[in-house]
């Protein structure tokens, strides 16, 4: 018989400050040892129910309770939140933010003397904690000098208190790259090796947690449980393209294909997938199909780098003898690990930084000559988090701030104003205040302050952070209008493998620094020896077209067509 | 990261970097103590000694070092000198008993051999305070600070404040430098192109979206802390207060001694047998100190009393 230690009874919760309840009639129950992802998008209700079972709800964030949530046995409105941190650890999603040590040693032990446990004993539990999570060596390492899987490895360690046996993951993949998502997804599988652990993962994206297998996934939708089900009946089901949820790239493959979901063993699992025959020759067709060539682009070029170095510190170079160039039009994703120099490459476009030897050019003039103001009107550089860039009131005073700022006249700033605002379909709501828009609006009036002064780049980074599918698919959408029928140069700068796959043309690849790889995307993708040099990840394809023993090559380019096919039409 | 900011995040491994954040903390505080408690330029430069030796031992940058000690020494170094010369020359009277003139161009402005001791000694004493700080903040790291901080019994939750303001210090500094970078391109002059008016105008825009996405990043903060329990008791302990080493046994035990002799000091020679004037000066013999309240030359008095 199985031991419950999560139990929702029905249950639902409204927050103070809002109208509507957050969660309705939650009936579930987690039983020990067991491994759930709680699936869904923004707004679904997923982080909020697992406030409930850690306690934040309802001791720090106040609201109306009603039904029951019991954890192993206790009702958490009778217990504390101090009282449940004894048996449920939480690892919030910024990393960063839970990182409140001044070392790594010292944010692991902070639960410890929050509890004033006199330091020898705590130095043995923080040494066994960094060994499970694997930072031993890292003990007295601040957090700047961490990645974000080192920072994610170090808040595991810090909730990992004697009696902890319950561990929630909120959105653990968010500020990862692709091979560090990776290995905290085997990390998290560790952890829930030890069956006294029940394991609970929050995330919206399903294919880098199915990477390791889970038990059973809740899916979450406007504040109810949609679904719960295992892996296999929820990819088989229509319910993941309903609740906006992205499916693994293979099952989508298998649906262009024309596949049969439904006698496919071990769907959720691409390594141990079993495809029926007629499937099987099915999948062998589509991929083997001839599909049309990519056009050459044979535009000018916009952007140039000529063996171009930069360095922060003498002799430590962050861009080394970078050269390629960019033709109008074209749509280029620049991807590399954390620190590889694409993000320095970027402001070395922009001017913000300035190489100390070899040439950039823009539209074929070196760019030394050109002020960063001058720059900035011929590329545009929207910043990861648009909270960073907006400075002013309402929508329209941002988007006409540049314009306002080079003095331009009046009808001039309300005519171009106009046009970038409509570009970004934020005309109607032109005077909206700032905050009260979503993030991915925010993310469009960034984009539409920009476009005010006409760049023919843009350069966007990581566009798609911080966001579930759907609104990732609205703004992708939105910058392929801007490609198709403005004319512009896109460049993204990413680690997402899915973004390059869907919406570039080409990649350039950073590894320390240096440009290991410029080609088109497919062939990148297909290449083992970039992808790991580049802390990428391969995609499902790429372990599809092994189990075909076809070229990855030939399955991604494939895929790639007949994905362009299906959007133009 | 480490010593651009003259800040250490990381515990440095030389002797005086290893003592515990509770002896750090004492030994400054009795430093600063001694050397308010005296005008008299031979123990200044007595007190000096420690401060250097420390610093010299932990084997620092010197470049910062360097450039902090030169900026404090010309703002309130020469540029005080010199306002103190032309307002009121005759300052070294009150505090070392004596005037001789060595330069004159008028009835009001002077030079007398006592200001310029007088000058002497407050500047020995400020480059003294300046080694004492800089040996401090060489040899802590934030959490030592935060952790002597709670030695001296101060609530932990200012201490907490403490260690989490260097904690964001570093981020903040990057996040700004990204801001300023985006609005450059967006056509914001903050280059020595535009006046410096304008330059602090733009500036100041650049804090708002700063503190905006900052404020998220509090709930974070908050709810990372309240989940492990922080603030539950009224105590607390500190990983970075580690087990007293040798050395810090013996610095305590000098510090006892230390502190006792700094309070002989004061009782000795300002209550028991007080030197007639504030300063000890060569020029001066003892018997020929005209005592004299420091507050009548207070230059503004002077004014009220004609």
């Amino acid at each position: 018989m199985k031991e419950p230690a999560i139990v929702f009874k029905d249950f639902s919760f409204q927050y103070r400050v809002q109208h509507e309840p957050t969660l309705h009639d939650i009936n579930l129950t987690i039983y020990k040892g067991e491994k759930v992802l709680i699936l869904g998008s923004s707004g679904s209700g997923k982080s909020t129910l697992a406030n409930c079972i850690n306690g934040l709800i309802p001791f720090s964030h106040h609201g109306t309770m009603t039904g029951s949530v019991t954890v192993m046995g206790q009702e958490t409105r009778e217990s504390s939140i101090y009282g449940l941190s004894k048996t449920v650890g939480t690892v919030l999603q910024d990393s960063d933010a839970q990182f409140v040590g001044l070392s790594v040693a010292e944010d692991i032990a902070f639960a410890m003397e929050n509890e004033a446990k006199p330091r020898r004993e705590m130095v043995p539990i923080v040494e066994e904690h960094a060994a499970t999570v694997g930072m031993s060596d890292f003990l007295g390492a601040v957090p700047f000098n961490l990645s974000g899987g080192q920072k994610q490895k170090v808040a595991i360690a810090g909730v990992l208190g004697s009696n902890v046996n319950i561990l929630i993951f909120d959105e653990p993949l968010a500020a990862l790259d692709p091979q560090m998502g990776n290995t905290a997804v085997e990390l998290i599988d560790d952890l829930a090796r030890d069956k006294e652990r029940t394991i609970i993962i929050i995330e919206h994206r399903l294919e880098d947690v199915l990477h390791r297998n889970v038990d059973r996934i809740v899916l979450m939708a406007d504040g109810r449980i949609a679904a719960d089900m295992t892996p296999d009946e929820l990819l088989k089901s229509d319910l993941l393209q309903k609740h906006g949820i992205r499916e693994p790239l293979y099952v989508t493959a298998m649906k262009y294909a024309g596949c049969e979901l439904e006698g496919t063993e071990n769907l959720g699992d691409i390594n141990t997938i079993r495809f029926t025959d007629e499937a099987k020759g099915k999948l062998m067709r589509f991929f083997t199909e001839e599909s049309e060539p990519m056009p050459e682009n044979t535009a000018d070029e916009v952007v140039g780098f000529d063996h171009v170095t930069y360095e922060y510190d003498a002799g430590k170079p962050v861009v080394r003898d970078a050269s390629f160039s960019i033709k109008r039009g074209e749509r280029i994703a620049v991807i590399g690990k954390n620190g590889a120099g694409k993000s320095t490459a970027a402001k070395l476009i922009c001017g913000v930084a300035r190489p100390k030897s070899g040439t950039v050019r823009i539209d074929g003039q070196d760019a030394k000559s050109l002020s960063i103001k001058e720059i900035g009107e011929r590329v545009g550089y929207v910043m990861q988090n648009p909270n960073q860039m907006i400075i002013k009131d309402t929508i329209k005073k941002e988007v006409e701030y540049a314009l306002t700022i080079r003095e331009m006249p009046q009808d001039t700033i309300r005519e171009k104003a106009t046009a970038a605002l409509n570009a970004c379909s934020l005309y109607s709501m032109r005077n909206w205040p700032v905050d009260t828009v979503s993030y991915g609006q925010k993310k469009r009036i960034t984009v539409a302050s920009i476009l005010v002064l006409e760049p023919d780049v843009l350069i966007l980074d990581e566009p798609s952070a911080g966001q579930d599918y759907k609104s990732y698919t609205e703004i992708m959408k939105f910058i392929n209008v801007l490609n198709r029928e403005y004319g512009k140069t896109i460049l993204f700068i990413t680690h997402d493998m899915h973004l390059a796959l869907e919406n570039t043309e080409r990649a350039i690849v950073f590894s320390d620094g240096e440009v290991i790889a410029d080609d088109k995307v497919f062939a990148v993708l297909a290449n083992d020896d970039i992808i790991s040099r580049a802390n990428l990840k391969q995609t499902s394809l790429y372990t599809l077209a092994k189990h075909l023993c076809l070229e990855p090559e030939q399955v991604t380019r494939r895929f790639i067509a007949h994905e362009r096919e299906a959007s133009k039409a | 990261m480490n010593n651009k900011l003259v800040i250490n995040f990381v515990p440095g491994p030389t002797p005086v970097h290893k003592l515990a954040g509770s002896t750090k903390m004492l030994i400054f505080l009795l430093f600063t103590a001694a050397i308010i408690a005296t005008f008299d330029i031979r123990v200044i430069a007595a007190l000096m000694i420690v401060p250097i030796i420390a610093i010299i031992s932990m084997r620092p940058n010197y470049k910062p070092l360097i450039v902090l000690l030169s900026v404090m020494l010309v703002t309130t170094g020469v540029i005080g000198s010199i306002m103190l010369l032309i307002v009121s020359p005759d300052t070294g009277f009150s505090h070392v008993g004596g005037s001789t003139i060595i330069w004159q161009a008028s009835e009001k402005l002077f030079i007398t051999r006592e200001t310029l001791w007088y000058l002497l000694v407050t500047m020995t004493k400020r480059v003294a305070s300046f080694l004492t700080v800089m040996m401090f903040a060489l040899a802590t790291t934030p959490s030592e600070f935060a952790s002597g901080l709670a030695f001296l019994h101060m609530p932990y939750k200012v201490c907490t404040i403490v260690s989490l303001a260097y904690r964001t210090i570093p981020d903040i500094a990057s996040k700004f430098i990204d801001i300023r970078n985006s609005m450059q391109m967006r056509g914001v002059e903050l280059s020595k192109k535009a006046s410096v008016g304008k330059r602090l105008k733009a500036t100041g825009q650049l804090l708002i979206p700063l503190i905006m996405s900052s404020f998220g990043r509090v709930e974070s903060i908050a709810n990372a802390m309240d989940l492990r329990g922080y603030g539950r008791l009224k105590t607390r302990t500190w990983y970075a207060e580690h087990e007293l080493t040798n050395l810090d046994k013996i610095l305590r035990i000098a510090a006892i001694f230390f502190g006792a002799a700094i309070l002989f000091y004061i009782v000795y020679f300002r209550i028991i047998n007080p030197y007639p004037a504030e300063m000890w000066c060569p020029f001066i013999a003892k018997e020929d100190i005209i005592a004299k309240s420091q507050f009548e030359d207070i230059f503004f008095l002077k004014w009220f009393n004609k």
